[in-house]
């Protein structure tokens, strides 16, 4: 089994330090938008969950690309071959989580790449909401999504 | 034992996914024949070839050395012929056709022969087959306008019609593209960024007719007007005309245009006319079952020429969309090894960006009566639509920014609700209101979860660039062991 990026949603502070160590990693800035996770918040404000690729076993993204420019690391990251893309956006459409990216400058498309087998986001969080496990892949947030629904879905949010 | 020999017409996408996926089961324990026009290429990048972003070698998926790496026979349609060979050659042939020269040979699909297992060439030969793919795409389609098949005058469908076009566009042109489908706007940013006044004619009320509804199309044409396009809809071109070397288009509904070049996206039609003796069951394509078999056993069809099951509505329909095309491809690669795959259908799903609008359609997005929840707002070029089936979203419309944080994302998992047909419950109501907040409905209702499980083939998939013959010459071992020498 290869390392995965286990998300624990319950230890999330919604602190953001993984979308800046992402966005350090992937293009050398702190620009939470270059990131490719992304913390939101749930149930309002009360708790926060981190979201990216699950690195899923059917790779819509790379079965999608009509160039090869998906393929996988040695880490089992689905990766984007950035010299390879021409930007036609079809894994975006392919990727039924919403884990691709689109760069409006390079006009590529980017995602998780697991750092190369060091998830800088899991090295950053200090509560080990993300962390690099031997583990299978599962609905991470699911079932923290479903529990928080109620403010959502029977309008307690009217105040 | 004999060795199995798998017969491929077509090296498109779904040809080529078909070739790769026989070999990742089989590593190389067949012998394939490809017979195709052109080495294969891709449709999906030429409008970056033609915006010059990349090179022509670029457009192409297989080299000769990539078909050689998967132990691919290849036969192409116009094809040298070494005179010594052709001395030798007891099959007849064809001297007078093809385009290239007498020592060039036309060798093209020209029908089947389903009794005895024969795909037949129209140089007289034919090629045996244990299992066929008819994967043979379509071919653009002309109105039947006098001056519609003249000189300058381009469809954007082959790699030589990206050439031509290339060849002769310069800056400051005034440039026509008649149809405004999901084909012409794919060039629309590469043409633009030649420099040219460009011209969308279309004979529906709207662009995009068949990929996002009135509403959108407005947002569309209005950035593209406000970007300086002259779109004209609902008006028809009743002949073009050589003037001084430069086109006429006499048009019907609006005043008379005279442009430097013309570039026709007026329709496709699958590509089936060599089949007409065949005996296969085709209607708009060729009726395929779950295995995307023929009504022939042996007899696969693939792409744009079957006609298979949509995932939303169930019907058997023509896509002709890439996403298609590949994933019958691979079907059909596993099931020509002897594998049971069958498959739930396909997803009807479009993407473009129309200069940085990300524009994306998905399943069912347009069903008389059906309910729907619409949030617009022209001004800053965002649209959505969601139509619904109870509680299950069954087709849907996202326009936003290419720049917008949350744009791509979202658009990734309107894919996955509609594509997982997950029930939303109570989130219904929530996400009518909310539908800026697709994510959270999507994960409180483990949509993950749902596709998690999903795999097109009965393994993880593995990357196409790691699949080759590794014991075609080598005497390879098949699943049960057993040595092919």
């Amino acid at each position: 089994m290869s390392k995965v990026l286990k998300i624990i949603p319950d230890n999330c502070t919604g602190c953001m330090r993984c979308e800046v160590a992402c966005s350090y990693m992937q293009t050398g800035t702190y620009q939470p938008s270059k990131s490719v996770i992304r913390v939101s918040p749930f149930e309002r404000h009360t708790s926060y969950s981190p979201y990216t690729c699950f690195q899923c076993e059917e790779a819509w993204c790379l079965s999608a690309c009509p160039v090869e420019a998906i393929t996988i690391s040695p880490v089992g990251a689905k990766i984007v071959v950035e010299n390879q893309c021409v930007g036609c956006k079809l894994c975006t459409i392919a990727c039924p989580y919403g884990t691709i990216f689109y760069d409006v400058d390079t006009h590529k498309a980017f995602k998780c790449d697991l750092c190369g087998g060091s998830p800088a986001c899991a090295d950053a969080c200090p509560t080990s909401a993300i962390q690099w496990v031997d583990e299978a892949v599962q609905d991470w947030q699911g079932d923290f999504a479903a529990e928080r629904g109620n403010v959502h879905i029977i309008g307690l949010s009217s105040v | 034992m004999s060795r199995k020999r798998h017969v491929i017409v077509g090296g498109g996408t779904a040809g080529l996914n078909a070739i790769t996926t026989i070999r990742e089961y089989d590593k190389g324990a067949s012998d394939i024949v490809l017979v195709a026009e052109e080495w294969p290429y891709s449709r999906m990048v030429l409008p970056y070839y033609l915006g010059q972003s990349i090179s022509e070698s670029h457009v192409f998926t297989a080299t000769a050395p990539r078909l050689a790496q998967l132990g691919v026979q290849f036969i192409r349609a116009d094809r040298p012929v070494d005179p010594i060979l052709r001395a030798l050659a007891t099959q007849p042939q064809n001297e007078s056709a093809g385009p290239l020269g007498p020592d060039f040979v036309r060798r093209r699909a020209s029908g089947i022969d389903t009794a005895n297992n024969l795909l037949k060439l129209d140089d007289g030969s034919s090629i045996e087959y244990d299992d066929l793919l008819i994967a043979t795409g379509s071919s653009p389609t002309r109105p039947p306008i006098p001056g519609a098949d003249g000189e300058g005058i381009y469809n954007q469908w082959t790699i030589d019609d990206s050439r031509g076009v290339l060849k002769n566009i310069k800056p400051g042109q005034d440039v026509a593209m008649i149809g405004a489908g999901f084909i012409s706007f794919t060039i629309l940013n590469s043409v633009l960024n030649h420099g040219v006044n460009l011209h969308i004619i279309e004979i529906m009320p709207q662009v995009l007719p068949r990929m996002i509804d009135n509403e959108g199309a407005e947002i569309v044409a209005n950035l593209l007007r406000n970007r300086g396009v002259n779109i004209q809809t609902g008006v028809s071109v009743k002949s073009i005309e050589d003037v001084d070397g430069r086109k006429k288009l006499v048009m019907d509904g609006a005043a008379d245009l005279t442009v430097d070049l013309v570039i026709m996206g007026t329709g496709i039609r699958p590509n089936l006319g060599w089949l007409n003796e065949s005996g296969l069951e085709i209607d708009q394509g060729i009726i395929v079952d779950d295995h995307l078999r023929s009504n022939v056993a042996n007899v696969y069809a693939a792409g744009d020429v079957a006609q298979g099951h949509e995932l939303i509505t169930r019907r058997k329909e023509v896509h002709a969309i890439e996403p298609t095309a590949m994933q019958h491809g691979r079907v059909v690669g596993a099931n020509m090894t002897g594998r049971d795959i069958s498959y739930e259908g396909s997803l009807l799903m479009n993407i473009l960006d129309v200069q940085d609008l990300d524009v994306a359609s998905f399943g069912s997005w347009n069903v008389p009566g059906a309910e729907t929840s619409i949030m617009s707002n022209p001004k800053n070029n965002t649209y959505r639509k969601l139509v619904w089936d109870e509680d299950k979203i069954i087709g849907g419309i996202i326009l936003g920014p290419a720049r917008g944080i949350w744009t791509t994302n979202d658009i990734g998992m309107l894919k996955g609700l509609v594509q997982s047909q997950v029930r939303l419950g109570p989130w219904k109501k929530y996400l009518q209101e909310n539908m800026w907040d697709i994510k959270r409905p999507f994960v409180a209702n483990h949509v993950t979860n749902t596709m998690l499980s999903v795999t097109t083939l009965d393994h993880p998939t593995v990357p196409a660039r790691e699949i080759s013959a590794t014991g075609a010459s080598g005497g390879a071992s098949d699943k049960d062991g057993e040595v092919v020498d």
